[in-house]
């Protein structure tokens, strides 16, 4: 599959956009108005602009990583014009802006390789944990970037020009930076990793010393449960690190310590939190507390089942009565509108993308580009499952959002500039 | 290092399954259990504003349509010109507190199909009617306001039926309500007002509520006792003023507390007519709980008698009576743990006048489409054979009896031939319960009915079957055969 290809199914996608909203409109007893035009061309004129930059930045990209992922940005925007039209208008301001600060990810990358990436790794770290820590700002200062906190979690950084203030999700970018400092730290020490382990009869354990990174990683997780209480991005960042350590080093052993500090942590946490108590109750019995704390599950499992095979129709379904739709329940919504055929389609377009990531990483020659390719396709595959795993009960809800479905900007630009360094590496490992 | 992360990989797209497994859980194995949970209001939600299909009698009279939203002209409300007369009958549709009625009955039919949804658009193109079908109940409507009228301020409720058909002529519970306030925003705090009113007018005691029936239950022994050969009319039996109940210190008197007759001897004719608890006391610990069940069964005792929506169960307990002489004297009248709804009563005495066949009850004639084409023609479904021919007969003969010289002779209609059966009932408190059964013309019956009253303030406490229910159902005889 070529260029031309990618661009002419870029362009269906956009449509698909349109498609939907025309859709929506006539469910509300609309017609085709300015929205559907402006949606297609706002998708076009996004997407394209970050196909042209692949033109001129990195031509020798896979073509098969964007079109799927244009399908998924289409199919979550339909349903949040569907869910909040007033939002929409600013989440396709958002769609411009992140397509625009993925191109220039591809222009900046292209001067140099990725390489750059590994040399600055500690830049990375820095740069990383100062956003994380940002949120953390006290809210009512006299500075303009102030911290902020919504339903109990500490996520949100608002920039107050006065004249318009900005909300952001500083953690969207700063998993980004986090997953690049984690590959190139781990393709500098992989060897040192991989070695000397301490043998107990046929188990064999890691030397202590060994062990401090992980331990590193799983402080700053904890640190971000307790002072940011945002249960997602603590699990994200974590299983991503193991997951990378894992690849770098091929020791089960990591993923079995890993998993045992992941389980620890999280049976700690729903013990001594009341936030996070009330997600494991809400989990185990949303019908049972569906009054309150599993009022949100149930809605979503009624929206799923009332969808069934075929689903009510775009506009047609009433996923509105599932509190925060647009963000955490996008998945319920599409499942109650589109049905199980919907879903399916979803998760299938998912597992394209981690394919084609999977793929790059598997192809890269390079320790530091195979590792970084594979663990933003982790990051990617691991909040699906948890969101996706989350509505249907598979695990608790951490409070992640569905990557390029769900409504909001930062994790919107995060994500596409994520999609613009798989796109990168895959360029740069072609032959 | 393609190990491991081909090792991951495969875990992650083993997740992937894991997901796709949990969307076949609920979405596909669990979807109808998740649609239809009360707490789901998707479904009425989503009928919300559509229209549904027309509820109509045979001669024209509208009791539930959908007209355009005066508001929203894409849009439809329901609407019950009939009101409260209606009421339990129709049911509502309100997507807060559900439906009810032949609104839920006939759901199925009566719900628009341009749901938009895959297979609609798939009958759309094929060419399939999406328009709602309409229903056509049998119920003649100058007959149901005329029971709506007769009950008044009592608590009670009125069931008439064709004998032969079954088919349901009227169906009135009072206290009734105005089902349209189920419709509006605030019908949830209608529901709740309808619950805590005293009266329970949202209460169907037509159809919903099992009730002693009284010395009507007599009717049941009579049938009994003919088929068995246990008694015939003139078989004669001792005419105490109290009956002994064996193995027990309880007796049983007759209403005036005197002997039936003339203290030494009384016929079954005598003691039908003139409804003595004494004698059928007897008649029944002479007849058995078992045969007396034989019958009950027979005539939809202790099973599903067939309806349009379902009826509790009316109640014989043949085993718990079998050893009990005592508590099957009291149940020979009617009394201590034998229930039974209006409707079924109606069946009753409509099966005496069928020949003593019973044929379940319905209510909806046909169902028709938007074009006026039946869809659906509802035949007679034969309950079964309660009581021979015979019996059926001579009961008749026994309940006509009781309208010339006996107990009922409030229902007597000028020039008419009725027959039935009267009924007081224990009810609450100090109140009793009345009711009357019965059919008429006895030659050719064209209505068999059952008028019951919940006794209440409003009733008082001297009402009997014979000097309250049995004055309702002259008036709607006279109506019907008015008409």
């Amino acid at each position: 599959m070529g260029r031309n290809a990618e661009a002419a199914i870029i362009v269906a996608a956009s449509m698909l956009a349109g498609f939907g909203v025309a859709l929506v409109n006539f469910a509300k007893g609309g017609s085709v108005d300015a929205q559907v035009g402006l949606t297609f061309m706002v998708f076009a004129v996004a997407f394209g602009t970050l196909h042209f930059s692949m033109r001129a930045f990195a031509p020798r990209a896979t073509p098969l990583l964007v079109p799927p992922v244009v399908a998924l940005v289409a199919l979550g925007f339909f349903q949040i014009y569907r869910l909040e039209p007033s939002r929409a208008g600013l989440q396709r301001w958002w769609l411009l802006i992140a397509c625009a600060v993925a191109s220039l990810t591809l222009a900046l990358l292209s001067r140099g390789t990725t390489s750059i990436l590994r040399r600055y790794r500690n830049l990375m770290l820095v740069v990383s944990t100062a956003l994380l820590l940002l949120p953390n700002l006290p809210s009512d200062w006299g500075f303009p970037l102030r911290g902020l906190e919504v339903n109990g979690s500490r996520l949100w950084i608002v920039l107050d020009l006065g004249v318009t203030a900005m909300q952001f999700q500083p953690a969207e970018l700063a998993k980004l930076g986090l997953v690049i400092f984690f590959a190139a730290y781990l393709a500098d020490h992989q060897k040192a990793l991989r070695e000397a382990h301490r043998r107990l009869g046929p188990i064999r354990l890691p030397e202590p010393r060994q062990l401090i990174p992980l331990v590193l990683a799983w402080g700053g997780s904890i640190f971000i449960l307790v002072w940011q209480r945002d249960l997602g991005a603590s699990l994200l960042l974590f299983a991503g690190f193991v997951l990378l350590l894992y690849a770098a080093t091929g020791s089960a052993g990591y993923l079995a310590a890993g998993g045992m500090m992941t389980v620890s942590g999280a049976a700690a946490a729903a013990y001594l939190f009341d936030h996070v108590q009330r997600r494991v109750t809400a989990w185990l019995e949303p019908f049972q507390h569906y009054a309150d704390e599993g009022y949100q599950i149930a809605q979503g499992l009624f929206a799923l089942g009332t969808g069934s095979l075929s689903g009510a129709g775009p506009g047609l379904g009433r996923p509105d009565l599932i509190p925060n739709a647009s963000t955490d329940f996008i998945f319920a919504a599409v499942g109650e509108e589109l049905g199980f055929a919907g879903t399916v389609a979803v998760l299938a377009v998912y597992s394209l993308v981690m394919a084609v990531g999977f793929g790059i990483s598997f192809r890269s020659r390079d320790t530091f580009r195979k590792l970084l390719a594979a663990g933003l396709t982790f990051v990617l595959a691991v909040q699906v499952f948890l969101i996706v795993g989350g509505v249907l009960r598979i695990v608790p809800l951490t409070g992640i959002t569905l990557p390029f479905m769900s409504y909001g900007g930062s994790a919107l630009v995060g994500n596409l500039v994520l999609v613009a360094l798989l796109v990168q590496i895959s360029h740069e490992e072609a032959t | 290092m393609n190990g491991p992360i081909r090792r991951i990989a495969a875990g992650m797209f083993l997740a992937m399954f894991v997901l796709l497994g949990g969307l076949t859980w609920y979405q596909v194995v669990r979807a109808d259990e998740l649609r239809d949970d009360p707490r789901n209001p998707r479904p009425a939600l989503a009928e919300r504003g559509k229209e549904r299909g027309l509820i109509v009698t045979a001669d024209g009279t509208v009791v539930a349509r959908s007209i355009i939203d005066p508001t929203d002209p894409r849009s439809f409300v329901r609407e019950y010109p009939e009101g409260e007369t209606f009421a339990h009958l129709v049911g509502y549709s309100s997507f807060l507190v559900g439906t009810n009625g032949l609104e839920r009955a006939y759901a199925s039919d009566l719900r628009s199909r341009r749901d938009l949804t895959i297979s609609d658009i798939v009958a759309a193109i094929l060419g399939r009617d999406l328009r709602p079908n309409s229903i056509e109940i049998t119920v003649d409507p100058d007959l149901q306001r005329a029971a709506f009228q007769a009950l008044g301020a009592n608590r009670g409720a009125v069931v008439a039926l064709d004998p032969a058909t079954g088919a349901v002529l009227a169906l009135v519970s009072t206290p009734s309500y105005d089902p349209s306030v189920l419709l509006g925003d605030d019908a949830a705090e209608q529901w709740e007002q309808l619950l805590t009113t005293p009266s329970q007018p949202a209460r169907d005691r037509a159809t919903q509520e099992l009730y002693a029936p009284g010395s009507t239950f007599k009717t049941v022994v009579a049938a009994a006792a003919l088929d068995t050969g246990a008694a015939v009319p003139g078989t004669t039996f001792a005419d105490p003023a109290e009956f002994q109940l064996p193995g027990s210190e309880a007796t049983i008197a007759n209403a005036n507390e005197l002997p039936c007759n003339d203290g030494q001897s009384a016929t079954m004719l005598q003691a039908f007519v003139r409804s003595c608890n004494t004698i059928f006391a007897d008649l029944s610990i002479q007849i058995g709980a078992a045969d007396i069940g034989i019958t009950a069964e027979a005539i939809g005792f202790n099973r599903d008698i067939g309806f349009e929506w379902e009826v509790p169960e009316a109640v014989w307990d043949t085993g718990a009576l079998a050893n009990d002489a005592a508590a099957l004297g009291q149940s020979g009248i009617g009394e201590r743990d034998v229930r039974v709804t209006p409707l079924h009563m109606a069946m009753i005495a409509a099966a005496v006048a069928n020949d003593g066949i019973a044929v379940s009850p319905h209510a909806v004639g046909r169902v028709f489409d938007a074009d006026g084409n039946t869809v659906e023609e509802i035949e007679p479904a034969e309950l079964g054979r309660a009581m021979t021919s015979e019996t059926a007969d001579i009961l008749t003969q026994m309940m006509e009896r009781v309208v010339t010289e006996g107990t009922g002779t409030g229902a007597a209609v000028p020039g008419v031939r009725v027959a039935g059966k009267t009924g007081t009932a224990t009810g609450t408190g100090e109140f009793s319960n009345p009711w009357f059964i019965g059919f008429a013309p006895v030659d050719n019956p064209t209505i068999a009915l059952a008028v019951f009253i919940e006794g209440s303030e409003v009733s008082g406490e001297s009402a009997s079957g014979g000097s309250f229910a049995a004055p309702i159902a002259s008036e709607l005889i006279e109506v019907w055969l008015a008409s």
